[in-house]
């Protein structure tokens, strides 16, 4: 009698003894689930500041800044170093339909000469400063150059139908040390990939961009995909150096008639 | 006032031409082989983005002309609007617009009546659009 309860305590015993071990091992290896399936936090680089756009930091908005087919070498390139004789052309391949639109365009058009806002690379490439924002859920990238503001979102919102503009809407994220972002939903616009070789833009525009740290410069890579006119995506790099410290953006205030007056002086093509 | 109209190939002028603003080509609106000389006297100064404007007055066997000078925009225009007083007379060198019977010039160097460099580059030449 005695030696049955013994082994019914024994065995109660064993069974406890078995089921908290199996609770513990469960319970780390929900723990290491549960670890592996969380988000990744990425890490934060600080890109935040006023930038210099000037030549200092890059060449200006030309014919062939930042497209170009061909440099002379030992030309500046966006990214600050000089060409060597190797330099490969990354001006875009056009398809039939911006080729049309290239041979028909009439400088007057361009909307720059009634202060309509220009949107990169013309927005970067015009010798003005570039202020960054970082806040938790965006950034915040202010141009001197007619005044714009484009504002990255990162706190997974995504554009609706009503989110077209002439900087389109922007989402980004962090990743490897660097601010990753995308943009789209953007009107047409007649010179919105290169207002001096009269390319336009469509609606389907996609600008990939990925701003990082070398040193205190801030770098970008920035890609081009536009179905509607590009056979296949264009890019540059590009780069821009710290502004005098102190510095604060100033007001640009386009002046229509500032703007338009040296139309007069080119020739119509058009009547 | 009588113009003076001189056109010169422009390759000894261009190179105290520096500062540069992108808006626009300058290709497109002036013929950059060329410089001419105008003389007049300053009716308005616009200190503006993109692009600053001087205006002349001159006139020539009693008609008058005006012509309008493109310069940098604020920030690269190195003349304050005060710098240049309404009424001032100029002469002017630059290169000349390209559209037929329009007076216009980029590249602007100043100097006052007798030559003498006028405005904060002292002559070297003010804004060519690229």
């Amino acid at each position: 009698m005695i030696r049955e309860s013994l082994k019914g305590a024994y065995m109660r015993i064993w069974i406890v003894t078995c089921a908290v071990l199996l609770t513990v091992i469960n319970g780390r290896a929900l723990h290491s689930l549960k670890a592996q399936s969380a988000p990744a936090v990425a890490a934060v680089p600080d890109l935040s500041g006023v930038w210099d756009g000037s030549r200092r930091s890059h060449p200006t908005n030309s014919a062939t800044v930042p497209w170009a087919r061909t440099v002379p070498e030992g030309t500046i390139l966006p990214d600050g170093t000089p060409a060597d004789k190797n330099y490969v052309s990354n001006f875009p391949v056009l398809n039939e339909r911006a080729l049309a639109f290239q041979k028909i365009f009439d400088e007057p058009i361009s909307p720059k000469y009634d202060c309509q806002p220009s949107t990169p690379p013309a927005l970067e490439f015009d010798p003005f400063n570039m202020e960054l924002v970082q806040w938790p859920d965006r950034v915040l990238l202010r141009y001197e150059k007619d005044d714009q503001l484009r504002t990255v979102w990162l706190d997974g919102r995504q554009p609706t139908a009503h989110d077209f503009g002439i900087q389109g809407f922007s989402v980004g994220h962090y990743e490897s040390n660097a601010l990753l972002v995308e943009t789209t939903n953007y009107v047409f616009d007649i010179t919105g990939f290169d207002d001096y070789n009269g390319i336009p833009s469509s609606q389907q525009k996609k600008v990939s961009e990925r701003y990082w740290r070398n040193g205190d410069q801030l770098k970008a890579t920035v890609t081009v995909e536009d179905p509607m006119f590009l056979r296949q995506p264009a890019s540059y790099t590009m780069r821009w150096l710290p502004a005098p410290k102190g510095y604060k953006l100033k007001a640009y205030d386009c002046d229509p008639e500032a703007a338009r007056l040296s139309v007069q002086f080119i020739p119509p093509r058009y009547k | 006032m009588r113009i003076l109209f001189t056109s010169v190939l422009a390759v000894g002028f261009l190179v105290c031409v520096t500062p540069v603003m992108a808006h626009h080509s300058a290709a497109a609106a002036y013929d950059e082989t060329k410089r001419v000389e105008a003389q007049g006297t300053v009716t308005k100064v616009l200190v503006k983005n993109p692009h600053s404007w001087v205006f002349l007055e001159s006139s020539d066997n009693g008609q008058k002309i005006q012509w309008q000078i493109e310069m940098g925009g604020v920030t690269s225009m190195a003349w304050t609007k005060d710098g240049l007083p309404i009424g001032t007379p100029v002469k002017v060198t630059g290169n000349p617009s390209r559209a037929p019977g329009t007076h216009g010039l980029t590249g602007a160097a100043f100097a006052k009546m007798d030559g003498t460099p006028l405005g904060p580059r002292a002559g070297r030449g003010e804004y060519t659009p690229r």
